[in-house]
C-alpha cells in the first residue's frame, strides 16, 4: 500500500508544473512600448535626458577637453599622465572620446519624447516637454559638430558630420550630413523650441533664455551676425545679469546661478568627482595636477581680474610650484570635484553679442558689451576707450580666451577662428614657466585632427558613417 | 612481444593434443604470491570446474581438449588461463580494479564505471583531494583530456575558467554546466566546495552524455558527487597541511635596478623630480651654482647625486608589496555504514595568507550525507553541505591602488618611507601599501548545499526517485575608505560600504527508470523525468559618507547616507526528459535521450526548445574473435550524435526597456535601457564525435582516442547598432563557430613488480576553432580583436609593427599591402590570422612512481597556440618614453634602445619625440606556450605491519610543491586569466586575451599527513 501511494503520488508530480512560471519580467525597467502612458512617464523621460546629459557633460572629459587640445592647459609631469594622447594629438579611431557615443544616447532620448509628445493634450505641459526636448537634442548636436567637424564658416559643400538622426528607430545606418545643412537644422531645433520652451524651468532644466542664448552662439559659429544679436539680446535682456565681481567665485561652488544660463546639476548623492578629478586631485594635502594653467595664460591673469583667484591657485607639488585649476574644486565643504557644470553663462553671451557686433562693424556697441564685461572682472575696473576696431576684436577674444578658461571652449574657438594651434615651447609646467615642455607644439589651423576621429567602432560597422579624412 | 609468442605455442600445442582427459593442478596466489582461497576454476566454456581450498590449491580433471581455465574469486579479476602440455600451474591472479565497480552520475542516471560507454571522463577524488588550492575549479586542470582550465588569477580561492571541448560562445557563457548534486551552480559556489568531499567528477563532453542536460549543457557538463557513507565500519580520519607560500619567478623579463633606471631617464632627457630637488637644495646652500640642472653638473656630482638616490632608493619594491604566505589545512571525516544508515561526515578548515601584502583568505565548511534504508523498497537521504569563506581583497586594476601593479611602477631609487615615517606615495602619487592597510575589502560568502531524495522500487525493474536540491549563496563585501587614508583625501570623503547578494536556486526532479534483462542477453533501461528550476536573486548596496573615525567601521556612524539601493532579477525553466537504452549482452548498445526547456529568458515564441541525441557502442572485446587476442584487454567504440543548447547570461535579454533606476536632481527619472530583439533564441550546438578506448595486457596499458565536431549556431553577441541610435548594441544570434579536434589519452605502467610500481599517463586535446557564418562580413568584440568567417573566435586585429628603422631610431609599421611606413594608421590594422587568445593544444604529463612505502608523482601541464596581448610588457618597455612610461620602472629590455645609425635594436631613439608614443601593435602580441611543472608530491605511507601495533588504521606523510617550474618563451606569466579582477573579469570573457596586473601565480611547498582511525 505504502509502495502504491508513494508511485502514485511521484507520477502525479510528474505531470508539471504550468508553463506560467516561465513569465517573469524585471524589477527595474519597464517594457519601451508601455513607457509613456501618462503625462507623470513624459516627464520621467524628460528627466531621464537631463541624466543623460549629466552623463555627457559631468561625467565626462567635457570640462578639461577643448582646454588640454589646445593652449590653455600644459601636461604636469608629476600627475597620472591622464589624457595624454589628446594633449599630444596622437588620438586616433580606437582612443577618440566617446563623446557622440553618450550623446547619441541622449538624443535618442529626447527622439522618444518628441515621437510620443502628441499623444498628450494640447497646452504648456505638452509644449514645454517637447521644446525641451528639442533644446537638448540640439545641445547635443552642436557640440558633435564642435568636436567632430569643421565650423559653419571653414566646412565648404564636401565637408561632413555625423548624421542628424530624428527618430528611435533601431535599424538603421545613416549617413553623415553636409555640414551646413547640420548647423541648419540645429538651428531649425532651437527656433522651434524658443516659443514653446517655459521662460522658468527651474534648477538644472533648459529654460527660454538658454535656448536664445544657446542660439546666439550657434549662429555666432554660423556667422549670422544679425541673428546672433538678436538672439543675445533676447537672452540677455534689456539688463544682462552678470555676477557682480563678488560672485564671480561663488558661481564656482555652486552658491549662486548669477549669469548661469544653463547647467547641468551634479548633485552631492550623484557624487559624480570626475570634473573635479579631470584636474587634479589632493595628495597628501597638496594639489596633485593632471593639467596645469599654460604659463602665457597665468600671465595674463592680472591681479585685479576677480577670476584669476576665483580659477587658479598656485601651490606646490612635491615642493614644486604650479598653477593649479581649482575651477571645480567643488562646493564649500563638499566633496572635491563635485559641482553643476555650467554650459551657458550669459557672460558668453555677452561676448557672442559684442563679437557679431563688431563684426557687424558696429565697434561701439562692442566696445560696451566688452567694458560691461570687464567691469565685472576686474576690481580697478577702467572702461577701455578709443580702441580701434582690430583692437577691440583682440580684446574680446582675449576675454573670452579667459573668461571661458578651463569651460570646454578654447579648442572649438580656435576652430571657430580657422586659428592654428601654437604653444609655447619655452615655458614649462611650473608656475615660474621652468620645467617640462609640450612635447608637440603646433598644430596648423589646416590639420585633420581638428577633426577629432569618430570612434572606429562605429564607422567600422556603419560603413556609411565615414570617418573623418586623415585618420 | 613474450605473451604473443606464449600464445602461439600454445596454440601449437593444443593442436598437438589427443583426446583424453588429464588432471591438472595448480595453486592461486596474489600478486605478492599470498594464496588466494577458495577461488573457482572452470573449463571455459564448460560447467566443468572445481574450487580451490583454503590454501589456494586445486586439481581438476579435464579433457584433453580443454585448452583454457577461467580462475575468479571474490575481489580479483577473473584470469584465464592458457592450457599448456604442463599439468601444474601457479596461477597469479589480480586483485580487481574496484574502481570500474564504481558508481558514477551521469545524466539522472547511475551508472557502474566499467559500463561507460561516452566520451566521459571520471576524475576520481585521489586526484584532486588535498592540494594546497582552495578553488576547486583549478584543480580540474589537467585531470581529463578535452576540458581545459585556465585559472582567472592567482588570487587565492578564485575560480578557474574552464572549457570542454573549445568555445563554442562569445557573449554567453562558454562555462560547462556544473551539476553538485542534482542542481546547475556558478562557479563560484562550485568553488567553495572542499574538493576533499567529492567522491568524482564526470566530465561528460559527448552529445549523447550531455544532452540529457538540454538547453544549458552546450559546453559540456560537470557531474559532480559528494562522498557517500563507505561500506563497512567507521573510519576517521584526520588531515593536515602546511603550505609555504612565495612568488612564482616571472619568465624572461627583469625589472631595472636604481642605476639603470637613472642612466635611462637620463639619457632620455628626463627631468627626475627627487634629483631635481636635491640639485635644488645644493644651489640654496651653495653647494651648486644657480642654474644647476642634472644636465649641467659634471659626472662625478652626478654620480654623486644617483649613488645617494640609490643608497636611499627602496631597492626592489617586491619585498614590501609581497609577503611570505601560507596555506594550513585541518580536516576530520568520518564515514562508514551499518545496515540501514550510510553516512560521511567531513568538518574541514583552510586557511590562506596569500601572496599579495595583507591578502588573506579562511574557508570553514562541513558536510553531512546520510542516506537511510527505510524499507527494502525505499530509501532516502540527504546530502548537505555548508561552506563560509571569509577574504580580505587586494586591489587587483590597472590603477596605483594595486599593489601588484606598484611592484612593476614603483622605482627603485625611490625610498619606502618619507622622513616623518609615513610611506612615501612615489611618483605615482599613491601609496598601495598605505591603500592596503587603510582602504580594505573584506569578503564574506556562505554557500550552502541541500540536496534530499527519496528512491523507491516498487517493483524490481522499477525506480522512482523524486529530489528537491537547494543552493543558497550570499555574499557580503565590506569595503572602508579610512577617514586620514590617502584615499579618503584624494576623493574628499570618508566612506564605508556594504553590499551583498542573496541568490537562491531550488531544482525538483522526478525520474522513473526502468531496467530489464530479458534472457539474460537483451538489457533495456527506460527514463523519464520532470524538472523545474527556479532561482531568485537579490542584492543591496549601502553607503555612508563622513566616517568620525577609523576605529569605527559601519555604517551607522556615517554623517550621511549616499547609497541605498536593492535589486532583484529571478529566472526558471520548466524541463521534460527522456531516454532508452538497448544493448545486446553488454556487446552491442543504442541509447537515444531527448529533452524539452522551456526558459523564462526567451519571449513567449521562443520559450520552448527540443533537444536529441543518440548514440551506439560496441564492446569489440566481447566478439568471440577476440578471444585469441589475449594481450588485448579492452577494445570499444563508441560514436554519438545530438544536439544541446546554451541561454544568454541576460535574464530579460529579448526586450525593449526603460530603466527607471536612475535620477536627476534626486527626482525619479526613465531611460532607455536595451533594444528588443523578440527573435532572440538559444544556441544550439550540433556535436558529433566518435572514440576509442582500448586497453592491452591485462590493461596495463590503456588509452582513449577521440574526434570530435562541434557547431554552434545562433551565437549570442550584442550585435552592433548604428551608434546614431543611442545604443551600441543589441543581444542578437550573430552565427556560427565550429570546434574540432581530437583527444589522446594514454596510461601505461612501465613496472609493475610487488615493491615498485610506475605508471607514466600523458593527455593531448587539439582544438581548431573556426567561425563559420556572421550576420556581417567581421563583427569587431574587442578594440583589438574581430570575429571573421574563416577565423577563430576574437582573432587579433592589428597593426603590425615592422621593427626599428636603423637608419633613424625610428618605429616601422607594415601597411595592408605589405610596405612599409613609419606612419602609424589604424587603417593598417589586419586581421593576425591564426592568432587568437584561443589556446590550439593542451595537455598533461603524470607519472607516478611508487617504491614499498614511498611514493613520488609529478604533474606536468602544457598549453599553446593562443596568442596574447602582452600590455605589462608594453607599460614597461615604454618606448623611452614620454613622461608616463617613465615614472614607472622599466623593464632591462627596454635599455635595448636605438643610439646611432645601424643600430638594430628593439626600441626606438629614446630622445626622438615623435617615437615617445608607445602605440599598441603587435609588437606586443606574444605566444603564450608553456610548460609547468604543476604538482609534486613525495609521500611516505607507514606500512601496515606498523600502524596495526600503533593501533591506527592508516598514517601517510608526504611533501608537495606547486609551480615549481615553467618553460616559456613569454615575457611574464603566460598563464592568464581576466586582465584583472576589478576592471577585466566582466568585459573580457574571453580568458588569456590581455595582461593587466591580475594577481600573480604563486609557488607553493607543502608538508602535510593523513591519519586514518
Amino acid at each position: 500500500m505504502k509502495k502504491f501511494i508513494f508511485t502514485i503520488a511521484t507520477i502525479a508530480t510528474l505531470a508539471g508544473c504550468k508553463k506560467s512560471e516561465l513569465d517573469l519580467g524585471p524589477f527595474d525597467q519597464i517594457e519601451t512600448g508601455k513607457a509613456f502612458t501618462t503625462q507623470a512617464d513624459v516627464t520621467l523621460a524628460v528627466n531621464g535626458m537631463y541624466s543623460g546629459l549629466r552623463g555627457t557633460y559631468a561625467n565626462s572629459t567635457w570640462n578639461i577637453m577643448a582646454d588640454a587640445l589646445a593652449d590653455n592647459l600644459i601636461l604636469s609631469t608629476s600627475g597620472r599622465q591622464t589624457l595624454t594622447n589628446f594633449s599630444e594629438w596622437r588620438y586616433n579611431g580606437n582612443t577618440s572620446i566617446s563623446f557622440i557615443t553618450s550623446a547619441y544616447g541622449v538624443i535618442r532620448r529626447a527622439n522618444a519624447i518628441l515621437e510620443n509628445i502628441d499623444k498628450f493634450p494640447a497646452g504648456a505641459f505638452k509644449d514645454n516637454a517637447k521644446a525641451e526636448a528639442l533644446a537638448v537634442r540640439a545641445w547635443q548636436y552642436f557640440d558633435i559638430a564642435r568636436y567632430y567637424a569643421k565650423t559653419y564658416v571653414n566646412a565648404t559643400n564636401t565637408d561632413s558630420v555625423a548624421p542628424y538622426v530624428t527618430s528611435t528607430a533601431s535599424d538603421i545606418m545613416p549617413s553623415k550630413e553636409p555640414v551646413r545643412q547640420f548647423y541648419d537644422k540645429i538651428a531649425a531645433d532651437l527656433v522651434a523650441a524658443e516659443p514653446l520652451i517655459a521662460v522658468n524651468n527651474g534648477a538644472g532644466r533648459i529654460n527660454r533664455a538658454a535656448v536664445q542664448g544657446l542660439l546666439s552662439r550657434l549662429y555666432l559659429y554660423m556667422g549670422d551676425y544679425a541673428k546672433t544679436i538678436a538672439s543675445a539680446n533676447a537672452a540677455l535682456g534689456t539688463t544682462p545679469v552678470l555676477p557682480a565681481l563678488a560672485d564671480v567665485a561663488r558661481v564656482w561652488r555652486d552658491e549662486t546661478t548669477n549669469g548661469v544660463l544653463f547647467k547641468v546639476l551634479n548633485t552631492t548623492l550623484d557624487n559624480i568627482n570626475t570634473p573635479g578629478v579631470n584636474y587634479y586631485q589632493i595628495t597628501s594635502g597638496n594639489i596633485r595636477s593632471e593639467y596645469v594653467v599654460e604659463y602665457n595664460l597665468r600671465q595674463a591673469f592680472t591681479p585685479t581680474d576677480v577670476r584669476s583667484a576665483a580659477y587658479i591657485t598656485t601651490s606646490p607639488y612635491n615642493g614644486v610650484q604650479q598653477n593649479h585649476v581649482i575651477k571645480y574644486a567643488g562646493r564649500t565643504g563638499g566633496i572635491l570635484g563635485v559641482l553643476d557644470i555650467k554650459l551657458l553663462r550669459t557672460a558668453e553671451v555677452l561676448l557672442n553679442r559684442a563679437e557679431a557686433h563688431l563684426r557687424s562693424g558696429n565697434g561701439t556697441l562692442a566696445l560696451a558689451d566688452l567694458n560691461l564685461l570687464r567691469s565685472q572682472r576686474y576690481t580697478d575696473y577702467q572702461p577701455l576707450v578709443g580702441l580701434t576696431n582690430d583692437q577691440i576684436l583682440t580684446e574680446i577674444l582675449r576675454q573670452r580666451r579667459l573668461e571661458l578658461a578651463f569651460e570646454g571652449d578654447r579648442f572649438f574657438d580656435l576652430k571657430r577662428l580657422n586659428l592654428p594651434i601654437n604653444r609655447d615651447g619655452t615655458k614649462g609646467d611650473r608656475a615660474d614657466g621652468t620645467g617640462t615642455t609640450y612635447l608637440f607644439l603646433n598644430m596648423a589651423n589646416t590639420d585633420h585632427r581638428f577633426q577629432l576621429p569618430y570612434p572606429s567602432a562605429e564607422t567600422n560597422f556603419n560603413t556609411n558613417f565615414k570617418q573623418n579624412p586623415g585618420y | 612481444m613474450r605473451k604473443f609468442v606464449l600464445l602461439c605455442c600454445s596454440f601449437l600445442i593444443g593442436l598437438a593434443a589427443i583426446a583424453q582427459n588429464r588432471t591438472i593442478t595448480g595453486r592461486v596466489v596474489d600478486r605478492d604470491n599470498n594464496k588466494v582461497p577458495n577461488a573457482s576454476v572452470l573449463v571455459k566454456g564448460t560447467n566443468v570446474g572445481t574450487s580451490a581450498n583454503a590454501d589456494g590449491q586445486f586439481s581438476l580433471s579435464v579433457a584433453a581438449t580443454a585448452k583454457t581455465l577461467v580462475i575468479s574469486a571474490v575481489g580479483y579479476t577473473d584470469r584465464e588461463l592458457n592450457l599448456t602440455a604442463n599439468t601444474n600451474y601457479t596461477i597469479q591472479i589480480d586483485p580487481a580494479d574496484k574502481s570500474l565497480d564504481e558508481v558514477v552520475v551521469v545524466g539522472y542516471q547511475s551508472v557502474k564505471k566499467r559500463d561507460l560507454n561516452g566520451s566521459i571522463s571520471v576524475i576520481d577524488n585521489k586526484e584532486i583531494a588535498q592540494k594546497p588550492i582552495s578553488n576547486f575549479t583549478q584543480l580540474l586542470q589537467g585531470k581529463s583530456a578535452g576540458l581545459q582550465v585556465i585559472g582567472q588569477s592567482g588570487q587565492p580561492g578564485q575560480s578557474g575558467y574552464m572549457r570542454i571541448r573549445g568555445t563554442g560562445s562569445i557573449n554567453a557563457s562558454s562555462e560547462p554546466l556544473i551539476m553538485v548534486d542534482g542542481i546547475a551552480v556558478t562557479s563560484t559556489a562550485f568553488g567553495l566546495i572542499n574538493p576533499n568531499d567529492i567522491e568524482n567528477v564526470s566530465v561528460l563532453k559527448d552529445a549523447s552524455a550531455a544532452a540529457i542536460y538540454g538547453a544549458r549543457a552546450g559546453n559540456g557538463v560537470i557531474v559532480v558527487t559528494t562522498k557517500r557513507g563507505k561500506s563497512g565500519k567507521p573510519e576517521l580520519r584526520y588531515s593536515f597541511q602546511h603550505g609555504f607560500v612565495g612568488l612564482q619567478p616571472l619568465n624572461n623579463v627583469k625589472l631595472m635596478d636604481a642605476r639603470q633606471k637613472l642612466k635611462y631617464e637620463y639619457d632620455a632627457g628626463v627631468v627626475n623630480a627627487i634629483a631635481d630637488s636635491m640639485i635644488r637644495n645644493r644651489i640654496t646652500s651653495g653647494a651648486f651654482p644657480a642654474g644647476s640642472t642634472l644636465f649641467n653638473i659634471t659626472a662625478q656630482q652626478r654620480e654623486d647625486l644617483w649613488s645617494l638616490m640609490e643608497s636611499r632608493g627602496a631597492g626592489d619594491w617586491k619585498k614590501y608589496y609581497l609577503q611570505d604566505g601560507y596555506t594550513d589545512q585541518h580536516e576530520v571525516a568520518l564515514t562508514g555504514s551499518s545496515d540501514k544508515v550510510r553516512y560521511y561526515l567531513s568538518l574541514n578548515k583552510f586557511n590562506e595568507k596569500g601572496l599579495m601584502y595583507m591578502s588573506r583568505r579562511d574557508r570553514t565548511g562541513g558536510r553531512f550525507n546520510i542516506e537511510y534504508q527505510a524499507y527494502e523498497w525505499l530509501k532516502t537521504g540527504v546530502n548537505l553541505g555548508v561552506t563560509h569563506s571569509t577574504e580580505y581583497q587586494n586591489r587587483e586594476l590597472n590603477n596605483v591602488q594595486s599593489p601588484w601593479r606598484a611592484y612593476f611602477t614603483s622605482n627603485p631609487y625611490e625610498p619606502l618611507y618619507m622622513p616623518n615615517g609615513t610611506y612615501n606615495l612615489t611618483f605615482q602619487g599613491f601609496s598601495a601599501l598605505e591603500g592596503q592597510e587603510k582602504n580594505t575589502f573584506f569578503l564574506d560568502r556562505i554557500a550552502t548545499f541541500a540536496t534530499l531524495y527519496a528512491e523507491a522500487k516498487p517493483l524490481k525493474s522499477l525506480t522512482l526517485k523524486t529530489q528537491l536540491a537547494m543552493n543558497y549563496n550570499t555574499a557580503k563585501s565590506e569595503s572602508y575608505l579610512q577617514p586620514g587614508s590617502n584615499l579618503a583625501a584624494i576623493l574628499g570623503y570618508s566612506q564605508k560600504s556594504d553590499a551583498g547578494n542573496q541568490d537562491f536556486q531550488y531544482v525538483a526532479t522526478n525520474t522513473a527508470s526502468w531496467n530489464k534483462t530479458i534472457n539474460g542477453e537483451h538489457n533495456i533501461d527506460v527514463l523519464a523525468g520532470q524538472e523545474f528550476t527556479k532561482r531568485s536573486f537579490y542584492s543591496y548596496q549601502l553607503a555612508g559618507n563622513s566616517m568620525p573615525s577609523s576605529t569605527v567601521t559601519t555604517i551607522e556612524n556615517a554623517a550621511q547616507v549616499q547609497t541605498a539601493t536593492t535589486s532583484r532579477s529571478q529566472f526558471s525553466i520548466i524541463s521534460y526528459f527522456g531516454s532508452v537504452g538497448y544493448d545486446w549482452k553488454k556487446t552491442y548498445g543504442v541509447k537515444l535521450s531527448a529533452r524539452t526547456d522551456g526558459s523564462s529568458r526567451f519571449g513567449s515564441n521562443n520559450r520552448f526548445s527540443n533537444f536529441w541525441a543518440a548514440s551506439a557502442w560496441w564492446n569489440i572485446k566481447k566478439e568471440a574473435f577476440m578471444d585469441k587476442l589475449s594481450y588485448i584487454s579492452d577494445l570499444r567504440l563508441r560514436s554519438s550524435v545530438g544536439t544541446s543548447g546554451n541561454v544568454p547570461n541576460q535574464f530579460y535579454g529579448s526586450l525593449g526597456t526603460y530603466a527607471l533606476s536612475s535620477s536627476y536632481n534626486q527626482l525619479p527619472a526613465a531611460v532607455p535601457n536595451q533594444l528588443a530583439n523578440p527573435d532572440l533564441t538559444w544556441e544550439k550546438n550540433f556535436n558529433y564525435d566518435i572514440g576509442l578506448e582500448f586497453g592491452l595486457f591485462n590493461n596495463r596499458i590503456t588509452g582513449t582516442f577521440d574526434y570530435y565536431h562541434r557547431t554552434t549556431k545562433d551565437l549570442l553577441f550584442p550585435k552592433n547598432v548604428s551608434q546614431a541610435t543611442g545604443f551600441t548594441s543589441v543581444l542578437s544570434n550573430v552565427g556560427s563557430v565550429v570546434n574540432k579536434g581530437f583527444e589522446v589519452s594514454l596510461s601505461g605502467d612501465v613496472i609493475r613488480k610487488k615493491d615498485l610500481n610506475w605508471n607514466i599517463s600523458f593527455n593531448y586535446s587539439q582544438n581548431d576553432n573556426k567561425v563559420t557564418q556572421l550576420v556581417s562580413p567581421d563583427l569587431p568584440s574587442t578594440s583589438n580583436t574581430r570575429l571573421t568567417v574563416g577565423q577563430e573566435l576574437n582573432t587579433y586585429f592589428m597593426v603590425r609593427w615592422a621593427g626599428i628603422n636603423p637608419a633613424n631610431g625610428r618605429n616601422r609599421y607594415y601597411r595592408p599591402d605589405g610596405s612599409i611606413t613609419e606612419t602609424y594608421s589604424l587603417n593598417d590594422q589586419v586581421m593576425l590570422e591564426g592568432k587568437s587568445p584561443l589556446a590550439k593544444f593542451f595537455g598533461s604529463i603524470n607519472s607516478n612512481l611508487r617504491y614499498k612505502s614511498f611514493d613520488l608523482s609529478l604533474q606536468f601541464y602544457y598549453n599553446g597556440g593562443n596568442y596574447i596581448y602582452n600590455q605589462m610588457y608594453r607599460n614597461a618597455v615604454g618606448d623611452g618614453g614620454n613622461a608616463s612610461s617613465l615614472a614607472i620602472n622599466q623593464y632591462t629590455d627596454a635599455l635595448n634602445y636605438w643610439t646611432k645609425p645601424g643600430d638594430v635594436v628593439a626600441n626606438p631613439s629614446i630622445t626622438d619625440a615623435s617615437q615617445k608614443v608607445n602605440l599598441a601593435s603587435d609588437k606586443f602580441l606574444e605566444k603564450g606556450d608553456y610548460i609547468t611543472l604543476r604538482d609534486v608530491v613525495i609521500g611516505y605511507t607507514l606500512p601496515s605491519s606498523i600502524t596495526r601495533k600503533l593501533g591506527i588504521a592508516g598514517f601517510r606523510f608526504y611533501v608537495q610543491g606547486t609551480n615549481l617550474w615553467m618553460g616559456t618563451k613569454f615575457r611574464g606569466t603566460p598563464e592568464v586569466g581576466f586582465p584583472n579582477r576589478e576592471s577585466g573579469a566582466a568585459t573580457f570573457s574571453q580568458p588569456g586575451q590581455l595582461t593587466l596586473y591580475s594577481y600573480p601565480t604563486a609557488r607553493t611547498i607543502t608538508v602535510g599527513l593523513d591519519i586514518k582511525f
